[in-house]
């Protein structure tokens, strides 16, 4: 007997057509393996979709190839993850488990504030008891565990799977995103499996009473940080699972997702004209067509700022020569010439305007108007306004059009004189 | 003052040392505390030695003492017998306090001739108020009589940043007393502790224990190495955390070891454990391009690598890895953040306990120096950027402190982070909460920045003597009032508060039956 388990699929995460292609064909492509190779049930604990109610697209190709699978007598069991939790059962999870295609495993028998008492599913064909908890937001879900009735599903004798999604400290690498982690003692003891989801690279662990805690990582990316894990070589994909009344094998199945090309660059104590000669002797060293192109610049430039880099024109020239996405990772590049100074205050107000303060000085202009008291007000105008949430009932264009217009107005200037 | 209340009054004495003549009716004790009342303050003594006082002569006495035993007089006494024999207390002068404002100042005059007094009660103990982030320690109390309302509460961040020394024999109540204190420190994040429980005592695994505070699931965190109760987090240590300096005034190394040591750390960095236990002695000699391992003898090689086999549990397997069977220390890829995610947790004012009652005593200190050498380099750190000030104090809580800052492991190894912590880190708002049976072995140079002692009951006079000789205020006569200081009974000496103080500890198990987590009825929606 065996199962598959994948995890963070996060269908709908992709903006550009051509990623949405990538992660749409890896999410089949794994599908097909997982009927090919004639698995007895699915396992996904969470982040099947990037949202909870993702466009129309995602949805219809998500039904059809769960449909095949549902025809072709595989359940699939799942448990919300972060991403597609919905607290009013309204999620594509839940039009899915109602259509049958998939199987919601959190089953509770009994909930007080101070306990929950889960109950199995058991999976007729195998008689694998399955059972476990979704992952909410900002690790919330910890309370379930702190509640959990273990005495009850520790005893149920059998094969037993338990679903969850969520970090556990004893596995951290120290490379994963921050966040919240609970220890893996809140796990209920003496299942075979542990079937994780949310950490978005393959692990496979063993401790006491914990025998296999097993995350599949993402199948293509969740993150844009994964695209650079891609890129380095990380293998994606699913995992599985050979089984009777214990684990037989784990293996992981890749599934191959694109081709890539990582440029790197260290920008310490570097000149910005040197860094963009560097870019474009490495860019012409490289065949971009049909991979995704990251480029990443870290550093602090000793002499020119960091617009003196022209990455658009770095994008262009890479998108005329057929790439597929180009990705490009400056968050920690920074120029001596001009730095943010931080500064401190006792309420963000505070830090706001002292941050202003601190750096206003930087910045040589001759407009009065925006140097001064008088520009650290402006400032704080523009900030505020550019802060502004969406409004429920606007789209996107009106929101981009309402903050674009007070940003004039408070610049004190006409759109139409640019 | 009230008739009924009067215990004693002034006779003689001088300065430090008056007499008091008992009232027939009261019964003093060593400890009680007494106040004479005067026009606008009013002053506060203990009692530190008892004594008999009589009107005859002592060869009247034994020969009264003779009539009753020898033949067989029964209710033979002097007339009036309350004014004839008596008992004269000793007290010393603690506190003057101004009635109007509460303020506490240092005695320096006498109370009048004939003075009367009267035991201590809540309303003269009012300065005690409690005021921002305080911790409490105790109830004042007055000889055995425990004065209820009057609590005492410290200000956390002087406090822990200034050092605790604990000194206290065994059964004297020291588990109680610093799971009291941990207790008060969960109520807020004002304080990190990290705390090396060396009997697994303070978590309350089997019976009731710090994991019973309302607040513990926020604000404790408690690694053991084997079975972790839920929420509980496996302790475990990589080897990729581990640098020689954790080593230093833990295990001893002779200074080509040492060197041997740090050779090795300099050209492997993370991975220095792993190359030093796969490099064979015998092929040392031979050392090819690396100068620096060809200086390295054999022997020395060798027993490095019999000392770190024999505490970090090293082996090397027939396939050239190397793989740790300690039940801390990790070779794979298990605890990798576990030092990281500590200091964290510290950072952020939580109480982090170790359980390290099943390692052997120099795995327990190097766990702890890998941490707590974390803690004090990211404090510094912190002051260096000049955030400190937004960064709760964090505190070293360690038992049987002189295996590392006992005067002879300081003098025969190098300073280690403990003593570190001990010298310096006040100014980085890092202390140590320093348990001992045997203050006496610790350089009275640390000793004196201990500024905060909870002595406990202690038999040994030598023990008492270096207590008392380093203590924030003057205890000399406190000898005896310390032998006799019963279990849950402590002096609390310090520079912040205004004289030593006389407490009784809370019973620990009381505290949580008043103020542990309640149940609450009602129902947990599960999504």
């Amino acid at each position: 007997m065996k199962f598959a388990h994948l995890s963070d699929i996060h269908l709908g995460f992709q903006k550009s057509t051509a990623l949405q292609k990538i992660e749409q064909d890896v999410f089949e492509h794994a599908l097909d393996e997982c009927m090919s190779r004639k698995v007895d049930f699915i396992l996904i604990p969470g982040d099947m979709f990037h949202v909870n109610i993702p466009e129309m697209r995602v949805q219809k190709f998500a039904f059809a190839k769960f449909k095949q699978v549902y025809d072709a007598g595989i359940p699939v069991y799942v448990v919300y993850g972060s991403h597609d939790f919905s607290p009013v059962s309204n999620s594509v999870i839940d039009l899915l488990a109602e259509t049958k295609f998939i199987t919601k495993v959190t089953k509770v028998k009994e909930s007080t504030n101070d306990k929950i008492v889960l109950d199995f599913i058991q999976d007729k064909k195998t008689g694998t008891k399955i059972t476990g908890f979704s992952g909410l937001k900002a690790g919330k879900d910890i309370a379930y565990y702190e509640k959990l009735d273990r005495k009850s599903l520790e005893s149920e004798p059998g094969f037993k799977i338990f679903l969850f999604h969520g970090g556990i400290s004893e596995l951290k690498s120290g490379t994963e995103p921050e966040g919240e982690y609970m220890p893996l003692s809140l796990l209920p003891k003496g299942f075979a499996y542990y079937a994780g989801g949310h950490l978005h690279k393959f692990s496979h662990q063993k401790y006491d009473n914990y025998s296999h805690v097993v995350y599949p990582g993402t199948l293509f990316a969740g993150y844009h940080s994964d695209l650079e894990e891609n890129a380095r070589g990380l293998k994606r994909g699913f995992v599985l699972v050979e089984f009777d009344d214990t684990i037989k094998n784990i293996e992981f199945v890749t599934i191959p997702n694109t081709n890539y090309e990582l440029i790197e660059i260290n920008a310490e104590n570097k000149v910005a004209k040197s860094i963009s000669t560097e870019l474009q002797t490495r860019l012409k060293q490289i065949d971009p067509a049909n991979k995704i192109v990251i480029i990443k610049v870290e550093g602090e430039l000793s002499v020119g700022k960091t617009t003196d880099i022209d990455f658009s024109a770095i994008r262009e020239s890479l998108a005329k020569k057929n790439a597929l996405e180009v990705k490009i990772n400056r968050n920690k590049l920074s120029s001596r010439e001009y730095n943010i100074t931080p500064a401190s205050g006792t309420n963000k107000d505070e830090i706001e305007t002292n941050v202003f303060k601190e750096n206003i000085g930087e910045i040589r202009l001759t407009q009065k108007e925006l140097t001064g008291d008088e520009g650290v007000k402006l400032a704080k105008r523009l900030l505020k306004d550019l802060g502004q949430p969406k409004l429920e009932t606007e789209r996107a264009a009106e929101y981009n059009s309402r903050i674009e217009q007070n940003a004039f107005e408070i610049l004190g200037l006409n759109k139409d004189d640019s | 003052m009230n008739e009924i209340d009067i215990v004693g009054q002034v006779i003689g004495g001088g300065f430090g040392d008056i007499i008091v003549r008992q009232k027939s009716t009261k019964n003093l004790e060593i400890g009680d505390l007494l106040v004479a009342e005067e026009d606008s303050s009013y002053l506060i003594f203990q009692v530190f030695t008892l004594e008999y006082g009589s009107q005859i002569q002592d060869r009247m006495q034994e020969m009264m003492s003779g009539v009753n035993l020898e033949q067989s007089v029964s209710n033979a006494e002097f007339y009036e017998p309350e004014f004839v024999n008596y008992v004269l207390a000793r007290i010393k002068p603690l506190a003057r306090v101004l009635k109007s404002g509460n303020k506490v100042s240092l005695p320096k005059s006498m109370p009048s001739f004939f003075n009367k007094l009267r035991l201590i009660n809540n309303v003269d103990l009012k300065f005690l108020q409690k005021e921002g982030d305080q911790i409490f320690i105790g109830n004042i109390r007055s000889g055995s009589k425990v004065i209820k309302e009057a609590e005492v509460w410290l200000k956390a961040e002087d406090v822990f940043s200034h050092h605790i020394l604990i000194p206290a024999t065994t059964g004297r109540g020291k588990s109680n007393l610093v799971k009291t204190i941990l207790w008060y420190v969960l109520d807020t994040n004002k304080v990190g502790a990290l705390v090396l429980d060396a009997h697994d005592e303070y978590f309350g695994r089997l019976g009731v224990g710090l994991k019973d505070h309302p607040k513990a699931k926020d604000n404790l965190v408690y690694y053991t190495p084997a079975n972790p109760p839920p929420g509980a987090h496996r302790l475990s240590i990589n080897l990729e955390s581990i640098r020689p300096d954790h080593f230093e005034g833990i295990v001893e190394f002779s200074d080509a070891q040492f060197q041997a040591i740090r050779t090795y750390y300099r050209r492997s960095r993370s991975h220095w454990l792993t190359d030093l236990m796969l490099t064979d002695p015998e092929t040392l000699a031979m050392g090819g391009a690396d100068q620096h391992r060809a200086e390295i003898a054999a022997v020395t090689m060798s027993v490095i690598q019999r000392k770190l086999r024999l505490i970090l549990g090293l082996e090397r397997t027939e396939d050239g890895h190397v793989i740790s069977n300690h039940e801390v220390f990790d070779s794979t890829t298990k605890g990798l953040t576990t030092v990281d995610d500590i200091a964290k947790d510290i950072e952020q004012g939580k109480v982090v306990i170790l359980d390290t009652s099943r390692l052997g005593d120099e795995a327990e200190l190097i766990v702890g120096n890998i941490i707590a050498s974390k803690i004090f380099q990211t404090y510094k750190d912190y002051k260096a950027k000049g955030e400190l000030d937004r960064k709760p104090v964090a505190t070293v809580v360690i038992e049987e402190a002189p295996r590392v800052i006992g005067e002879d492991v300081l003098t025969s190894k190098n300073d280690n982070i403990y003593s570190t912590i001990a010298k310096e880190g006040r100014k980085f708002k890092v202390g140590l909460t320093a348990i001992t049976q045997l203050s006496s072995v610790i350089p009275k140079t640390i000793l004196a920045n201990m500024n905060t002692k909870i002595i406990l009951g202690n038999e040994m006079k030598q023990e008492r003597e270096a207590i008392i000789a380093s203590a924030s205020q003057d205890l000399s006569e406190d000898d005896k009032n310390i032998a006799s200081l019963d279990k849950g009974e402590a002096i609390v000496t310090s520079i912040f508060v205004p004289f030593a103080m006389p407490i009784k500890i809370p019973l620990f198990e009381d505290l949580v039956k008043e103020k542990g987590t309640k149940q609450v009825s009602g129902k947990t929606k599960v999504f």
